[in-house]
């Protein structure tokens, strides 16, 4: 079935909640509002004619540095300078967040891509763990690190970093840190040349030794 | 990393590199060539520490350790073609408290860096670590964004040999092997970089 129809279908059932449809990029996708995504979702999987039955991705979105258009401006992104010393910034991130649920049917051989858009001040979303059970890891990994909380998660704990990290890293606005529990993060000073070594070599030949 | 030139980065033993170090005292050295005669010459002097390090070095044996691509080339040079028992170094211990070496082989997230120490300090002395690629020398393409990164394994634990590449081919790795084998035997390292290599390198304009 068309995107645009399988759109249209949506609308019927949810109402004003689907915000739109745009099919100008690559990949053509509907706008629906935060609070109604649950029940999108479910009547995607169940409908006859749609049969959604598995959820490809669900990938969180940060519009920091994007316009109202969804046009980019140049953000500049926090690293680690040539020094290895953290970057800082007292720049505050503005802009949306959001997520994007990428849906497959096996039956039917089709498409569909669907969008949320949450303010960054109050970034909650309904989870769809109860229509697609593979939803929680990969909720899981959106509050991570970009800190969508999912509403309705039973066990919505940190993916890939470790319990008491501060900070979601992939937030645009986000900032290095210089150490974790201990544990050097910051790089060795990279300005210097190899030639006047800084400190004594652990081991090995002396650098620049010439034979 | 220590700012003082002088002083030794933490973990780094002072004492172990003395003890490399020795040498035949003179009165042995002068037995052997003054003697004139013939016919006793068919003994060898040596030392226990020779001895020992001789042993240590021809059966170097690495902890199962294997953190990202460059475990794959690792694992290849393991393999037949490449064949590290060649060297002595083949047996890989699925257990720190049997093993020698350390090689670490990828990159070194922050949360792998407290498992890295933990594996390290159940190592039994004496032990070595090999940096094998980028990642574990300095961060490698993750120094910029990595967040998670440790930019360098050195600054977990003092490491013997830096092998370079990303990742480096099994070549690399056995010849970074070779060179512990010099270290361990107490030598200096047979490879020296020659002095046109130096000199071209100067020439190359560094970015500040």
């Amino acid at each position: 079935m068309e995107q645009k129809a399988i759109y249209e279908l949506l609308a019927g059932k949810i109402g004003a909640a689907a915000l739109g449809f745009n099919d100008e990029g690559v990949e053509s996708y509907a706008e629906v509002a935060p609070e109604k995504i649950a029940e999108a979702a479910l009547f995607l999987r169940d409908e006859e004619q749609l049969g959604f039955n598995q959820l490809m991705c669900l990938s969180g979105i940060d519009w920091d540095g994007f316009d109202e258009n969804g046009k980019g401006k140049s953000v500049a992104i926090l690293g680690y300078s040539a020094d290895g010393k953290p970057e800082t910034s007292d720049r505050v991130g503005e802009g949306d967040l959001g997520v994007a649920y990428s849906l497959y049917s096996h039956e039917k051989k089709h498409k569909f891509t669907m969008r949320v858009r949450v303010s960054r001040e109050r970034a909650v979303v309904p989870t769809v763990i109860d229509v697609w059970s593979t939803a929680g890891w990969h909720e899981r990994e959106a509050w991570d690190l970009l800190g969508i909380r999912f509403e309705g998660h039973p066990d919505l704990r940190r993916m890939l970093l470790e319990e008491d990290w501060v900070g979601h890293p992939l937030r645009k606005d986000y900032q290095m840190p210089g150490q974790w529990e201990q544990v050097p993060l910051e790089g060795k000073d990279m300005t210097a040349s190899p030639f006047t070594p800084t400190s004594t070599p652990t081991t090995g030949p002396t650098p620049g030794a010439e034979g | 990393m220590s700012k003082d030139s002088t002083t030794p980065p933490a973990g780094y033993d002072v004492q172990r590199e003395n003890l490399l170090d020795f040498k035949v005292p003179a009165q042995l050295q002068q037995v052997l060539e003054d003697d004139g005669r013939d016919d006793d010459k068919n003994f060898m002097l040596t030392t226990l520490d020779e001895v020992f390090n001789w042993a240590r070095l021809s059966s170097i044996w690495p902890v199962t350790f294997g953190l990202a691509c460059c475990a794959i080339e690792m694992m290849a040079t393991s393999a037949t073609r490449y064949d590290l028992d060649r060297f002595g170094a083949g047996a890989f211990r699925a257990t720190p408290r049997q093993a020698d070496l350390m090689i670490v082989s990828g990159t070194v997230t922050g949360k792998m860096a407290r498992r890295l120490k933990l594996i390290y300090d159940q190592m039994p002395e004496p032990k070595w670590v090999i940096a094998m690629g980028s990642c574990a020398i300095g961060g490698g393409p993750y120094f910029k964004y990595g967040y998670h990164v440790v930019k360098g394994v050195d600054l977990l634990v003092p490491v013997d040999v830096f092998v370079p590449g990303c990742p480096p081919r099994p070549e690399v790795l056995l010849e970074g092997l070779m060179r512990l084998q010099d270290k361990i035997r107490g030598r200096e390292a047979k490879l020296k970089t020659p002095k046109w290599v130096t000199d071209y390198a100067k020439k190359i304009p560094y970015r500040k």
